[in-house]
């Protein structure tokens, strides 16, 4: 008996492997109502009675031929020997799509357990299954109802697995035609004798009828006398007569009414209402993230400055010595505390988002933005990772693997970094507040706007330059709209928000300590005159080359170069160096417009700026997941050369072209 | 008649596949074969298509949309 069973989940995308897998775990792993949210396995632990068990997530597949780079992950864990038994996942209420891959993993050989899970939704349309006939016809493997959403189910699940685990499914579940099974038993006889240590033969045998590449490099076997063509698809339509079958035996349907799917359908994917529809739900995320989290952050604003009071009390009333003091409170509290108080409009973003991805409506955007990205030489799928982006870039450079071509995905790539993520938030937040007044608001979603145009426009001239004609067209699946689940919700934003106080006390709290350091210190020591410190050196040298893009002040130079750590190092940055306590706060805002007014720094420097941060190089963790994912050092080097100068251009050519207007 | 080009909100059946050996595989996967019935719900200007199939509803693009030659079902059908 084996110490630890090793569990894979497979299953179509969207049929629920991840809340599965989460149930089980306790892991708060992502989980959104779209097909192609897991783009990586990922491993976790369970017990039951006393067996460990590692299971084993996966991105989910339509069939175990492979075609983008997630569905190789899964095929490849599926196929070797890092499973001891699949789960297969099936969506109960899209039995008879989720069975083929079920038809594909029982020919393996490997012990299946089939969990039919989403029994709920069959229930409520009206639909019965048959649960007794169903197994029957799919070889007597154990079939268990559960509901991964609802946590039913998951001990029998774990117990069929227990037992079954070692059990090879026996005999061939789908007998194929007489001319397709000859062709089998005649290829399976030559594999023996060629491979006598193969194990499997009916597999591979079908594997080498239906013509699949890695099969025949890995075993050739000489068919060309037996079969003079590609059975793939006599075999496909073989398999699909047979689920048809079970479909008729298996599946009851007691009334058939137009689901509310449909009816949202034809306004959400209407010819002509569906771009401005989704920009306006688009336009409904921001407003909502501008004005629901600016009215809460007041409160959060009133509860640092009482923390910058009771710090300095506690400082003084310690003898703490004048320089504890200043990096305590100018340094880590204005520097941290200053971006903490954005953490309303940061927790409405992504309870927007969420509930965006967790509807259904996300794959309906890719179905919406095709035409647009069509022009452009993308499909509409590419434009999934570009909407993850206006949360945080480094998740929606990962998506891109969804994308069956390595064109396609280096051109997204290019572009997700231009969706204005989360990070970048506070500085529009904050600025266009400053500088803006009433029409603050218009000028923030001037720039999600902006930052949008620009990609597609970047992706214009990339299609011409890079002349690829071979786009890969869309084929996404639209899942039913549901109302999003409060857990899935829950676990979406307080990631999130965790992902956000981690960064807050780690990269910018040391960029704070940082930047506090090179404007007290120059070679000298301690110094109480800021133009001579270290950080006015380093500003200085590099302030004369963005005067045309009226940025040339040696602290906005400091704040850009610190922003490479973090976007939101940026106003972090900003707190500290020109001493603002609580800079979001009224009196914070106030304090910064003296500061920058005096050296005549106005909205359309302030616009400049933004219009800067939006474009040029993003934070160094979107830059290792970009080198990561594209495995290329030179490739994302490139990339941020290419940024750092049309951030340049763009804010020239704003301020140049504003000045000339006389704005 | 090519699916790209149907009235919406009716039935089909898939008559006839051309596409890249590629889409072809992955079509065939997801069960839309000849003899496959189709519901057509929308479609969008650029000749994007929505069909439903075997419980599932998919979205496909113009060209794959325009490989896929479909028959109209009869009444009875």
């Amino acid at each position: 008996m084996k110490s630890e069973i090793r569990v894979g989940f497979a299953g179509n995308p969207n049929c629920g492997k991840t809340t599965l897998f989460n149930a089980y775990t306790g892991a708060n792993l992502k989980v959104a109502n779209w097909p192609g949210v897991t783009v990586e396995k990922k491993e976790g632990e369970t017990e039951y009675k006393g067996r460990k068990m590692r299971l084993i997530d996966l991105p989910g597949i339509y069939s175990l031929t492979s075609y983008s780079m997630e569905e190789k992950v899964s095929r490849k864990v599926i196929l070797g020997d890092e499973v001891d038994i699949i789960v297969d996942v099936v969506d109960a209420s899209a039995l008879e799509r989720n069975l083929y891959l079920t038809l594909q993993l029982l020919e393996l050989g490997k012990p299946v357990v089939v969990a039919l899970n989403m029994m709920d939704i069959v229930e409520e349309r009206g639909m019965e299954i048959d649960l007794h006939r169903l197994p029957e016809l799919l070889g007597n493997i154990p079939v268990v109802p559960v509901s991964a959403r609802k946590r039913t189910g998951l001990d029998v699940l774990l117990h069929a697995v227990e037992h079954h685990y070692e059990e090879q499914t026996a005999d061939p579940v789908v007998e194929y035609s007489r001319e397709i099974e000859e062709k089998i038993q005649e290829i399976s006889n030559r594999i023996q004798k060629q491979y006598p240590e193969s194990k499997n033969l009916r597999w591979h045998s079908i594997k080498i009828l239906e013509n699949d590449e890695q099969i025949i490099e890995e075993q050739p076997v000489d068919i060309s006398d037996i079969a003079d063509k590609n059975y793939e698809k006599q075999i496909i339509n073989e398999k699909y007569n047979y689920i048809e079958e079970i479909i008729e035996e298996c599946v009851f349907y007691k009334g058939n009414r137009q689901s509310m799917t449909e009816k949202a359908d034809r306004i959400l994917t209407h010819p002509v209402a569906g771009v401005p529809v989704f920009l306006c739900i688009m336009a409904l995320v921001f407003f909502l993230t501008f004005t629901v989290g600016d009215a809460v952050k007041g409160v959060f604003e009133l509860g640092l400055d009482w923390a910058f009071e009771a710090a300095r009390t506690a400082l003084t009333a310690l003898g703490a010595s004048g320089w504890v003091c200043s990096l305590v409170v100018d340094g880590i509290m204005s520097g941290v505390g200053g971006i903490l108080t954005f953490l309303p409009n940061i927790f409405i973003l992504f309870l927007a988002l969420a509930f965006l991805e967790d509807s259904g409506y996300m794959a309906r955007v890719a179905y919406v933005m095709d035409g647009i990205m069509g022009k452009v030489g993308l499909s509409g799928k590419a434009f999934l990772p570009m909407v993850l982006g206006f949360g945080c870039t480094v998740p929606a450079v990962m998506a891109t693997r969804t994308l069956e071509n390595e064109e396609d995905r280096k051109k997204t790539i290019l572009l997700t970094p231009f969706m204005s993520c989360s990070a970048r938030l506070p500085i529009y937040v904050l600025f266009a507040d400053v500088f803006f007044g009433k029409y603050a608001m218009v000028a923030a979603f001037s720039l999600y706007a902006l930052g949008m145009i620009v990609a597609i426009l970047l992706a214009l001239i990339i299609g011409k330059v890079w002349k690829t004609d071979k786009k890969i067209p869309l084929l996404i699946e639209l899942p039913d709209y549901k109302v999003p689940n409060p857990r899935t919700i829950r676990i979406y934003v307080w990631e999130k928000v965790k992902d956000y106080l981690t960064k807050a006390g780690t990269t910018i709290f040391v960029a704070s300590i940082v930047i506090w350091f090179i404007l007290n210190y120059n070679f000298q020591g301690m110094t109480s005159d800021v133009t001579t410190s270290f950080g006015a050196m380093i500003g200085k040298v590099l302030a004369p080359v963005l005067i045309p893009a009226g940025l040339g002040t040696w602290q906005i130079v400091v704040a850009l170069i610190s922003g490479l750590s973090a976007k939101e190092v940026v106003i972090s940055s900003f707190s500290v160096l020109y001493g603002v306590n609580n800079i979001s706060s009224p009196e914070g805002m106030t304090t910064l417009s003296q500061a920058l007014g005096a050296i005549g720094f106005g909205p359309l420097n302030a616009y400049a700026l933004m219009v800067f941060c939006l474009l040029y190089t993003p934070c160094v963790a979107t830059l290792a997941t970009v080198r990561k994912e594209t495995h290329s050092t030179s490739w994302t080097l490139k990339m941020v050369v290419f940024q750092l100068l049309l951030a340049y251009a763009a804010a020239v050519l704003v301020f140049q072209v504003g000045s000339l207007l006389g704005l | 008649m090519k699916l790209n080009e149907t009235p919406i909100e009716k039935d089909f059946r898939v008559a006839n596949v051309r596409e890249s050996e590629k889409i072809l595989r992955r079509l065939e996967a997801l069960g839309i074969l000849e003899g496959t019935r189709v519901r057509v719900l929308n479609r969008k200007r650029n000749g994007a298509t929505i069909i439903k199939v075997r419980g599932s509803r998919w979205a496909l693009g113009n060209d794959i949309a325009q490989g896929i030659e479909v028959e109209e079902l009869t009444d009875e059908e």
